[in-house]
């Protein structure tokens, strides 16, 4: 074992580089952030080396009083779950970093201080083992995201960023007053302790409603989305990819960390409209996607059917759907924020998002159209590829639970296959836009760069998915023991 | 109870440090008018008061002056706040009124002769006592918020500040002369002993007094629905008067209504909590709905202070010492951060007084717009800010009691009026500046901002050097 506390390290060192910023000049911005993004990953590397898959428990524990009056702890750990998500935040954290390189041209140095405090509370969050760090973190985040949006995004980038602000705080106070309640009935709120607690079942019922008004929204489940195409589509690639990449996923993260383990009787209550809310998300998801005409906005909402894969599978309850959800945040946060990547890239060539501005892609960049073939057919769940096989496990898990449940999963998976192969038809194959004339296409050797990890994360757990399901297995194991 | 001794003099250190200063400023007033030395000598006095009210309280607890007032950690607590509220609004005033033609040297003796007043009531436990402290105070903001003569809107400002503040002095003494009558003791310990001896709890005259009593002070800390002169006084004084009402005047206030609600009128009373609720409802709700529709910058202040009064009010709904430590903790932590939102109000000059004068700032003045954007996230109650840590105290005070309707209305307000303040981020980070940039901040204010944004980030990063010495009476 290494002998520094390994997740505060972790987490409050993209923070350090963030204050280091605002000392150095805005020549040197980029590089302070990349050196700052590169070292997380170096200081995190002991969490892969060390850790203990066979294990459920919390490892790499850390625990500091924190108000001992209110006997709040500043509590970190990490398990099977949690791991495989501080790895994608870390690595996409200095992918926007290296996709930002010569498109921020303004403000760099707010702008890699906003990306390295998202970073802090990414990596915070799921690090956290007591619900105010996690609530802290989860707040946390917010600030950054909403700067993103606002100050580098699109043309209708303040009302993205304000929608986005006052969707997530309207549900994180309701988990406030979630956690306060939690807190003044088991005196504790540590996750461990709070899953040993006995609670009122009525009670429970209310606190699952505070907790999903939160995680709802971050997710997004039907019929709160309405923030993630704004915010998505007005955002500045890394803005995008952050987004996309982590932060959808701390609303799912959250219904495993506190949902499941501690309020029981709650998800028993609420678990058929989960169930439906899911599908019709991916359902509704995938049709709202085939009607887009911006790229960006496309790739938005197909988001939004991804992450109903995701609830869904969580609710289903058994073993190989939680591990397929866990698997499908994962895979989510590769392929989407690849796709960000990629259409970031020609947005910064073309500067238009429109699907009828492109065709013929191919015909000039070969590259980029070989990587976007990856990332396309990857999405639409295409076998060996990441997303298949944890489309495949939340699609089994939906039959075993209720047949219908599987039919409507089934139709989203192939509504999924629809848009992203007439996506990548509209705008790849065909006769050259005369729009794109004259253009140069191709990427180059960092954008190249940036992307070969994410497709090789693609291949290797489409191939072998063990890789990551190995953390999980034994996490996943204990929590559906607990709950009944 | 015996008599005043000349030892109990040494508990009063601090207030004899600012009387002593104040009678100075006085005497040599006409040759130090122009000079800076009136602000020099405030914030002497005023960190001479913080030292000396820390070494008279390394003592145990005590009382003094017959039991007119008491020297515990409580009043010390409340002391050091004041005092540093003192010296940061000495501060502000430098580049505050400039240009006001205020008399400086009178200035800063009501200033110090009003922190007085603060003192004397954060350690009253007596209702005479409490009740000459905070007509203390009273008296010496009236003149603070007329002292710019020559503004037409600061005189009317004083004047109906003037002319409802009376009339809550009255109903306080209305209330304090009817619990002498029943009880037959002003002390606060009396009091209490007395309701619960004789079973006055529920005695209709002495329901209507402690109505009475809480009206008065709910109208100095400007609590919903006595709050109607807050928005006014604020925007016709000078800003840093502003300032000062909104952090020591406040502090002070609830300092008092904390030691009524605990001590006197005792923590079981059900109409006393039906009085608090209310009041803290009240306060939030239309303090956060009222400031949206604000475009001036200290009227929007002024609805933002009635909805964190209302915050505050919420610790001692609760009627613990868990609450009213929660409530010592938001006091504390909201003095900061308002009074680093007012130097930032006043370091921008005229373009400082309305939203519109915020666009662009963060291309211009990025440092200014960062720590002004701590205080707006402090201001809204986002982690790692102090204003987290105040909300979830006061939060986690009400849920205790049972009033989680209560916890829900604070935390939905606190969305609604988050939606202010990230319209002032909005407006500095999003939108490309129109006027010109902003001359740079004199040093006095500079120092003042900086702490006032340290105390808000310690605060929400190490809240335990707060809340640990934050302990109710």
């Amino acid at each position: 074992m290494s002998d520094y506390p390994v997740l505060t390290v972790t987490t409050f060192l993209p923070m350090a580089g963030a204050v280091l910023l605002f000392f150095a000049g805005a020549r040197f911005a980029r590089w302070i952030a990349l050196a700052a993004s590169l070292a997380t990953i170096v200081v995190s590397l002991p969490l892969y080396t060390d850790f203990d898959k066979a294990s459920a428990a919390l490892q790499f524990v850390e625990s500091v009083d924190w108000l001992p009056d209110w006997n709040i702890v500043y509590g970190m750990g990490v398990d099977g779950i949690s791991i495989p998500f501080i790895a994608l935040a870390t690595l996409l954290t200095v992918l926007c970093v290296g996709v930002s390189w010569v498109a921020v041209k303004t403000r760099e140095r707010e702008f890699y201080a906003a990306l390295l405090v998202a970073e802090t509370a990414m990596i915070g969050l799921f690090a956290a083992t007591n619900l105010f760090v996690f609530f802290v973190f989860w707040e946390l985040i917010v600030i950054p995201i909403f700067l993103l949006i606002g100050v580098w995004g699109g043309p209708r980038r303040v009302f993205a960023a304000v929608k986005f602000l006052l969707f997530t705080l309207a549900g994180s106070v309701l988990m406030l007053v979630g956690l306060i309640v939690l807190y003044t009935t088991c005196d504790t709120l540590d996750f461990r302790e709070l899953a040993k607690a006995t609670i009122d079942p009525d009670a429970q019922v209310w606190l699952f409603a505070a907790f999903l008004a939160a995680f709802a929204v971050k997710v997004p489940m039907f019929p709160v989305h309405t923030w993630l195409p704004d915010a998505h589509t007005e955002a500045p690639t890394a803005g995008s990819v952050i987004l996309a990449g982590v932060l959808l996923k701390m609303g799912a993260y959250g219904f495993l960390r506190i949902s499941l383990p501690v309020l029981p009787d709650g998800v028993a209550f609420f678990l058929e409209p989960m169930l439906v809310l899911s599908v019709v998300a991916i359902v509704y998801g995938a049709y709202m996607t085939l009607a887009q005409t911006d790229i960006k906005r496309l790739i938005a909402y197909s988001s939004v059917g991804h992450m109903g894969f995701v609830t869904l599978g969580i609710f289903t309850l058994n073993q190989g759907g939680v591990e397929g959800a866990i698997l499908q945040m994962i895979n989510h946060g590769i392929v989407s924020a690849a796709l960000f990547l990629c259409v970031g890239m020609i947005y910064e060539r073309t500067h238009t998002r429109e699907i009828k501005d492109y065709g013929g892609v191919a015909k000039v960049a070969p590259i980029y159209c070989v990587l976007l073939t990856v990332f396309c057919l990857a999405a639409a769940g295409f076998p060996g590829l990441n997303s298949f096989v944890s489309e495949f496990l939340v699609v089994q898990s939906a039959f075993a639970t209720e047949g219908w449940l599987g039919v409507m999963a089934i139709w989203g998976v192939a509504l999924g296959t629809v848009y992203m192969v007439w996506l990548y038809y509209r705008v790849v194959m065909g006769k050259l836009n005369p729009g794109l004339e004259g253009m140069k296409l191709e990427l180059g050797v960092r954008e190249v760069a940036i992307l070969a990890p994410l497709v090789i994360l693609a291949v290797c757990l489409g191939v072998y998915p063990e890789l990551v399901l190995s953390y999980f297995h034994e996490p996943v194991k204990a929590l559906l023991g607990g709950a009944p | 109870m015996n008599g005043a001794t000349v030892a109990d003099l040494g508990l009063v250190l601090p207030e004899l440090i600012l009387t002593g200063m104040a009678l100075v400023l006085i005497l040599v007033a006409r040759r130090i008018q122009s000079t800076s030395v009136p602000v020099v000598a405030t914030v002497l006095a005023a960190a001479a008061a913080v030292a000396a009210s820390w070494w008279v309280l390394s003592k145990e607890p005590q009382s003094a002056f017959g039991g007119l007032i008491t020297v515990d950690g409580y009043a010390q607590f409340f002391k050091v706040l004041v005092a540093a509220a003192l010296a940061l609004v000495a501060l502000l005033s430098v580049k505050g009124l400039e240009g006001s033609g205020a008399p400086r040297s009178e200035y800063h003796v009501l200033l110090l002769l009003a922190s007085v007043g603060m003192m004397l009531t954060v350690s009253a436990v007596d209702m005479v006592t409490f009740y000459l402290g905070l007509e203390l105070i009273t008296l010496c903001s009236y003149i603070l918020v007329g002292i710019t003569v020559d503004r037409p809107s600061s005189n009317e400002a004083a004047i109906k500040y003037f002319l409802l503040a009376s009339f809550a002095s009255a109903l306080m003494l209305f209330g304090i002369s009817i619990t002498y009558g029943l009880t037959g003791t002003t002390s606060f310990s009396g009091v209490a002993a007395s309701i619960a001896e004789r079973g006055l709890a529920d005695d209709p005259l002495q329901l209507a007094a402690l109505a009475l009593i809480a009206a008065g002070l709910a109208f100095k800390i400007g609590a919903v629905p006595f709050h109607s002169w807050v928005p006014d006084a604020y925007q016709g004084a000078s800003t840093p008067v502003a300032a000062f009402l909104a952090s020591g005047s406040k502090a002070a206030g609830l300092a008092a209504l904390g030691r009524v609600v605990v001590i006197a009128f005792g923590p079981d009373s059900p109409a006393l909590s039906i009085i608090l609720v209310g009041l803290a409802a009240l306060s939030v709700a239309v303090g956060s709905v009222l400031v949206l529709a604000q475009t001036d910058m200290k009227r929007l202040l002024a609805y933002s202070s009635i909805a964190h009064v209302g915050y505050a009010v919420m610790g001692l709904t609760a009627g613990t010492d868990a609450g009213a430590s929660a409530t010592m903790t938001y006091a504390f932590f909201y003095v900061f951060m308002t009074l680093g939102a007012f130097g930032v109000v006043i370091g921008l000059g005229a373009r400082g007084a309305t939203l519109d004068g915020y666009q662009g700032l963060a291309s211009q003045r990025p440092g200014v717009a960062g720590v002004m954007l701590l205080f707006l996230l402090a201001l809204t109650g986002i982690p790692l800010t102090s204003g987290f840590v105040a909300k979830f105290v006061v939060i986690s005070s009400a849920v205790g009691a049972g009033y989680v309707v209560l916890a829900v209305l604070a935390v939905v307000c606190s969305v609604v009026s988050a939606f202010v303040y990230m319209r002032i981020a909005v407006l500095m980070y999003m939108r490309e500046p129109e006027s010109p940039t902003p001359a740079r901040f004199p040093v006095t204010l500079s120092v003042a901002i900086a702490i006032a944004a340290i105390v808000t980030l310690v605060g929400g990063v190490l809240p335990r050097l707060i809340t640990d010495w934050a302990v109710a009476p």
